[in-house]
């Protein structure tokens, strides 16, 4: 089961939100209604009501359509016909979810989940390194992949205060995995560097800079790779009240920030030899960037919804969520390299670099009904528009991103103790054009155009109404 | 919350059967030049430094603040000159310190000449030779072409351990340049013009597939290719006809082309012009030596083989996105109408103030001049602003503009008897 957890997935940002498969149906509006095991994902209290013992596996196939046009390149810049096109393999991505919930006593119920909540996938590598500079993606030293899976192993207890109100907890393990990878030694950047420092040497007829310029361009590019795990821990929390009369109810949520402390390692990469190689100490350049353990930290951001639901109307339950999340915690990426210039100047790796992000926070609305239709059928159709937290400075290979307007259906089928149920949901990115002068150098601005297709299916088991503490 | 989504790879696929786009445009950055004596600098029978600091490319260079690192070579200079006996390949002596330039390292005591050249231009070079000769040792030799190839091609690679020895076009290549200034074929000409033998030339198929192994080889480092016409040597100062000739020394037009048995049509050799003053001088007619008088039918059929080369230049840059800067039109320019540097009008006639005294490689202003050309034709062609040269400075440090042919009407120096 766990083998099926794999989660590489590119998100707005990097959330995911689709990983209960009723709950997507529903445009992922889902907090007040919880009553499904994937409720230890979308408001922990929920699975105070689920009687008896339930399990419930959830799959998302993920296929996007990514293009990114650049507005400025180099000269002579090979571009394709229809912009870069972001991609990975295989076609489409496999995000696996699992839940089960035990209830113990009348008001107590235990759950278990094992989710994603947050994921990335980028990858813009439509080269060889060994590839004329001109035909590779022009934004490689922005970036050219990118993988994040934050794994929630999350326990949870559940209590129902009254019949009609409970509260949830989950204190959950997190495992997190980063990967990042990006072209180096960028003519108009770091190999400027070492082309000024250079320069006396190879050209000192010149101007440092008109020099510098020249001896950049005969650098062998190359590509850092960085990969690091953490473990940490986190926290979901949960309430729910449902009003009888009214049919109505209501749920808040939280999710915690988690600040990951990788560690890993970094190793490099150059292309072929250059004509400068010749002219440096054997393997000057191959030392001047070793592997090597590197420490880092992020921050994944708290998540505080509130969701409203009411199903007096014809049978059929509408819910409308808010969601809030403090991607402002996610500022910098500082990444910390244990062998570094500042002890030996023959070293080309700065101690720490801080990768700039700087995002805003972001808010989420989502706008979901579901219909039963006779004893075993329902329906469901759902709305979603997401504001992206990505600002324009940090648009590139890494989060192409921008507002999402999302439109999904979903059906399950019941039969006998099981339940079947499917979604797809159709995601339309707001066309996003960026002009900010400090990414001139890496060639991110221009125009993002996305879509996104999302399916997913699942398996509810109602495995019978036992109480594991008392009769039932 | 957000949602999630992945990157398709079919949307990759899509694009890989529709055309690549390219954005045109010239990145000066690392400009790279491939010629022979023209863009090397040469100038009044030799290459040395002050004139090769005037050398078109390197004047163009700093309009467009791009780094032109040439191979300076310290008075009297290096070079055969074509039309004069080959000279020997002679070690420097006092007071020449060093036949190459050396700059001094900032922060320390040592000097050094540059490890890398742009300007790849090497007297005397031939498109032939630009694919296929490259420094060998020892860097002195009695070939003053593999002398002048080691100088500037393997200095100072054939002093170090393990370095490649390039030929020209491998060392444009390796500099993965983003601009690349095609200047051969040149000496080719000259060398045709001066031995009055047209059939000297390369066979133009063969130098058009040699031109397109060149421009190919520049075209997959994905540098921008500009590559200049071949001048026709009778657009130079080097071949007078006899009207000139008689302005240059003095004579009465008619006094040349009775007593040398020359036409209105023929032209009149550099060299020719002293040989016919002195016998003037000496009311002593005698026939000139052998190479004095291109007959017109040579010069045609010189010019419309030099017209053939050009035009496997032209299709060769058609077939290979290069760009054609006409060089050999504006040199013809010059010759019919002459060229104004500030208040000053330049002529291609010997003496004329445009080339030096050898008569085929132009002075400092005709340099500034050509680069101007060169920089025109870069902004037309690709919307670039790059400013021009003032010309009335350069003119003001030039001795070349200071040429004179004698004044006065023609044959008021010498009359015949």
């Amino acid at each position: 089961m766990l083998a099926m957890l794999t989660a590489s997935c590119y998100g707005s940002a990097f959330s995911i939100a689709e990983l209960g498969t009723r709950a997507a149906g529903m445009g992922t509006a889902f907090i007040a209604t919880a009553d499904d095991p994937s409720a230890i994902f979308y408001n922990p209290a929920g699975i105070a009501f689920l009687p008896g013992r339930h399990m419930q596996m959830d799959a998302l196939a993920v296929v996007g359509l990514f293009r990114f046009t650049p507005s400025a390149t180099p000269v002579d810049q090979v571009v394709p016909a229809n912009g870069y096109s972001g991609s990975i393999r295989p076609h489409f991505i496999p995000v696996a979810s699992m839940y089960m919930t035990q209830q113990l006593t009348e008001r107590m119920t235990f759950g278990f989940g094992v989710f994603v909540p947050f994921g990335l996938a980028a990858n813009f590598t439509n080269f060889n390194d060994s590839d004329p500079a001109l035909t590779k993606f022009v934004g490689r030293f922005a970036g050219t992949r990118a993988a994040l899976q934050e794994y929630w192993f999350q326990p949870t207890l559940a209590y129902k205060i009254t019949p009609n109100m409970s509260f949830g907890v989950g204190p959950a393990v997190v495992h997190t995995h980063l990967f990042i990878e990006q072209s180096i030694l960028n003519p108009l950047d770091d190999g400027l560097t070492f082309g000024r420092d250079a320069a006396n040497k190879f050209l000192p007829n010149l101007p440092v800079d008109e020099a510098a310029a020249i001896l950049a361009r005969l650098l062998p590019e190359g590509r850092s790779r960085v990969a690091g795990t953490a473990n940490e821990f986190g926290l979901s929390a949960g309430w729910l009240y449902f009003h009888p009369r009214s049919k109505t109810s209501f749920g808040l949520m939280y999710r915690s920030a988690v600040t990951n402390h990788l560690g890993g390692k970094a190793s490099f990469a150059l292309g072929p030899a250059t004509a400068i190689e010749t002219y440096l100490p054997a393997n000057f350049l191959y030392n001047a960037f070793p592997d090597q353990h590197v420490t880092g930290s992020f921050t994944t951001p708290a998540t505080y919804g509130f969701g409203i639901a009411n199903s007096r109307f014809r049978n059929t339950t509408i819910e409308a969520d808010i969601r809030f999340q403090d991607y402002q915690r996610f500022n910098t990426v500082p990444l910390d390299f244990s062998i570094n210039n500042a002890s030996n100047s023959d070293i080309a790796v700065d101690p720490e670099k801080r990768l700039a992000f700087n995002f805003h926070n972001s808010i989420n609305l989502a706008f979901g009904a579901e219909k039963p239709i006779g004893r075993t059928m329902s329906l469901r159709l759902g709305f979603m528009w997401d504001k992206s937290p990505v600002p324009d400075q940090s648009v590139g290979p890494f989060f192409p991103d921008a507002n999402r307007l999302s439109f999904t259906v979903g059906a399950t089928k019941k039969r006998g103790n099981r339940d079947f149920s499917l979604f797809y949901e159709a995601m339309r990115f707001e066309n996003r054009v960026t002009n900010v002068a400090a990414n001139d150098d890496i060639y991110t601005n221009g125009a993002y155009r996305n879509f996104a297709h999302l399916a997913g299916i699942a398996v509810h088991f109602d495995l019978g109404e036992s109480i594991l503490f008392g009769r039932h | 919350m957000r949602s999630l989504f992945i990157r398709a790879w079919f949307a990759a696929a899509l694009s890989g059967s529709l055309a690549a786009q390219v954005k045109p445009g010239l990145d000066t950055t690392t400009w790279v030049v491939m010629g022979e004596g023209l863009a090397a600098g040469m100038g009044n029978f030799g290459l040395s430094s002050p004139l090769q600091n005037f050398s078109f490319p390197a004047q163009a260079a700093a309009q467009m603040h791009t780094g032109m690192s040439q191979p300076l070579f310290e008075p009297p200079g290096i070079g055969n000159f074509i039309g004069t006996p080959t000279q020997e390949v002679r070690l420097h002596t006092y007071p020449q310190g060093s036949v190459r330039q050396f700059y001094s390292v900032p922060d320390s005591q040592v000097t050094s000449p540059p490890v890398f050249l742009t300007n790849l231009s090497v007297p005397q070079l031939t498109l032939t030779d630009s694919l296929s000769l490259r420094p060998a040792p020892p860097i002195a030799q009695r070939d003053m072409k593999q002398t002048t190839v080691n100088l500037i091609l393997g200095f100072p690679q054939l002093f170090l351990d393990r370095v490649p020895l390039w030929t020209q076009f491998e060392y444009a290549q390796a500099m993965n340049p983003t601009m690349v200034l095609i200047e051969l074929g040149y000496y080719e000409a000259l060398d045709a013009a001066v031995n009055l033998d047209p059939a000297r030339l390369p066979d133009p198929s063969v130098f058009g597939a040699q031109y397109a192994t060149l421009v190919a080889g520049m075209a997959t480092n994905h540098a921008q290719v500009i590559v200049a016409t071949i001048p026709n040597p009778l657009d130079t100062a080097y071949f007078s006809s006899p009207a000139t000739a008689a302005s240059i020394v003095g004579a009465n037009p008619s006094v040349i082309i009775s007593d040398w048995q020359i036409t209105a049509q023929d032209y009149v050799a550099r060299a020719a012009l002293s040989v016919i003053s002195f016998q003037l001088l000496s009311a002593s007619v005698a026939p000139l030596p052998a190479g004095s008088v291109l007959t017109a039918s040579t010069a045609q059929d010189l010019t419309a083989r030099i017209n053939a080369l050009n035009a496997q230049i032209v299709n060769v840059a058609r077939a290979q996105r290069a760009v054609v800067w006409d060089l050999a039109g504006f040199l013809h320019q010059v010759k019919v109408g002459g060229v104004a540097a500030g208040s000053l009008t330049l002529t291609a006639d010997y003496l004329g103030g445009f080339y030096t005294l050898d008569a085929v490689y132009p002075g400092p202003t005709g340099n500034a001049l050509i680069a101007n050309n060169l920089l025109s034709f870069l902004n037309a062609t690709y919307g670039k602003g790059l400013p021009l040269i003032d010309t009335a400075k350069v003119a003001a440090l030039d001795p070349v503009v200071l040429y004179q042919k004698p004044a006065g009407a023609p044959g008021h120096i010498i009359r015949r008897k």
